[in-house]
């Protein structure tokens, strides 16, 4: 395994052994989720099978998963920043190993938080998605997009005073285009229609971010 | 005649954070073997001085050098050749001494097994969370990080703060192998009685 790659790992390692002890990431996360889920479940009722449905439930899919993102994600620099082992990370770590280290492990969380909340909505809303497998591709290219923009936002506001507030400002407009195109394909996976260029939209937006996030990051990470 | 195997030098070093100067014009050099001692009141740049020569902090003029075997080490590269031992060094909280060494030893490249063996050789249990140290013994745990890797510099700060008797011996005992390899930068408001001191940077002046 080439040293680059081991350093990222030792990074996701350390985050995943640190949170699987504080659980305070998972907890914000999947508290936020099942929260929303509940409120939106109970409030709309089993609408799957209204007309209205196909439209307006994939939005409402994205929305809960975005605000359950920007729930735990500001987490991964900030906590650095905050403990003050920021200073022995930029000691030790490969700006971009760090970056991909921490990406992976904001990746991680957002999978199982997809994984726990999608299934649990569809089920409550009872929606039908004819195309499931598409339903997947855009949860995880949309995840990824997702993952990326928020860790790379993260690394931003991580030195500022409200940190929270900034983050918000920062990431909405970096994750509209995301959002229109994961709620657009959703809908495609609903109604079992085929993606069409829209996939290869989130890929080509999943791509800018990934370069971007690896030019800018170590700029941003080091003085 | 051949050159030190390590030198560092920095001249003209300002740096401000907003209207106050904090460093105007600091200079010094050692080489291997020999202690640079930096002293100075609360407030004098101590700290700002050690971050400039780490790479934590980009001075605003000024040039700092480190060269090894004559050759200068590129600025981006130097914070990886430095020990940096610091009061606001921290340790993730939740993971034990050990975990914490053999996360950074991952990072360094360096033998998981030399955490251990500095664990022991400074009195730390591997097992305790690192949130859970005293301030000496997150002190003892400091000294280990930053000879981990057995680097060239170390960049020490107020190194033998919060150390008791025993604490003190084996932080000189680190601080002479440190300077059987390479060299030290030592931080202290008081003048301390060090080996080796070949010069000495007064930030009160």
């Amino acid at each position: 395994m080439s040293t680059w790659i081991a350093e990222a790992a030792a990074i996701f390692a350390k985050d995943w052994r640190s949170e699987l002890r504080t659980r305070f990431a998972l907890n914000t996360l999947g508290l936020f989720a099942l929260t929303t889920l509940v409120v939106v479940s109970f409030a709309l009722g089993p609408i799957g099978a209204s007309p209205l449905a196909p439209a307006v439930l994939p939005a409402v899919l994205w929305i809960i998963l975005l605000f359950a993102a920007t729930a735990g994600l500001p987490r991964l620099f900030v906590a650095e920043e905050e403990t003050h082992t920021a200073t022995a990370l930029r000691l030790t770590a490969t700006p971009s190993a760090l970056f991909c280290g921490k990406l992976a492990f904001g990746l991680t969380l957002i999978a199982a938080i997809e994984l726990l909340t999608t299934p649990l909505f569809l089920i409550l809303v009872q929606l039908r998605v004819d195309s499931p497998g598409l339903l997947v591709a855009t949860l995880a290219i949309g995840g990824y997009g997702l993952a990326t923009a928020s860790t790379l936002v993260a690394t931003m506001v991580a030195q500022a005073r409200g940190k929270a507030t900034l983050f918000a400002v920062l990431l909405f407009p970096v994750l509209v285009p995301l959002l229109i195109m994961a709620v657009a394909l959703t809908r495609q996976a609903v109604a079992g229609e085929a993606a069409g260029v829209a996939l290869t939209e989130l890929l080509l937006y999943d791509a800018s971010v990934t370069v971007a996030s690896l030019m800018l990051f170590p700029a941003m990470w080091n003085p | 005649m051949n050159p030190p195997p390590t030198r560092l030098r920095f001249a003209g070093l300002h740096r401000r954070f907003g209207k106050l100067a904090v460093l105007a014009g600091v200079s010094g050099e050692a080489v291997s073997g020999q202690v640079l001692l930096v002293t100075g009141a609360n407030g004098s740049g101590k700290s700002t001085l050690l971050r400039c020569l780490a790479g934590l902090l980009a001075p605003d003029a000024g040039e700092i050098e480190l060269a090894e075997e004559g050759r200068p080490v590129a600025a981006g590269e130097r914070r990886f050749r430095v020990g940096y031992l610091a009061p606001d060094l921290a340790f993730y909280e939740a993971l034990t001494t050990l975990e914490n060494l053999r996360f950074f030893a991952r990072l360094r490249r360096v033998d998981p097994a030399r955490a251990a063996a500095l664990l022991d050789r400074v009195g730390l249990p591997h097992d305790r969370a690192a949130g859970a140290l005293s301030s000496g013994m997150l002190q003892r745990l400091r000294w280990c990080w930053a000879v981990l890797h057995r680097p060239a510099v170390l960049l020490a700060d107020e190194p033998f703060q919060n150390l008791d008797d025993p604490g003190c011996r084996v932080a000189r005992e680190l601080l002479d192998e440190q300077l059987e390899r390479g060299l030290a930068v030592v931080a202290n408001p008081a003048h301390l009685q060090l080996p080796r001191v070949a010069s000495h940077v007064d930030l009160d002046r």
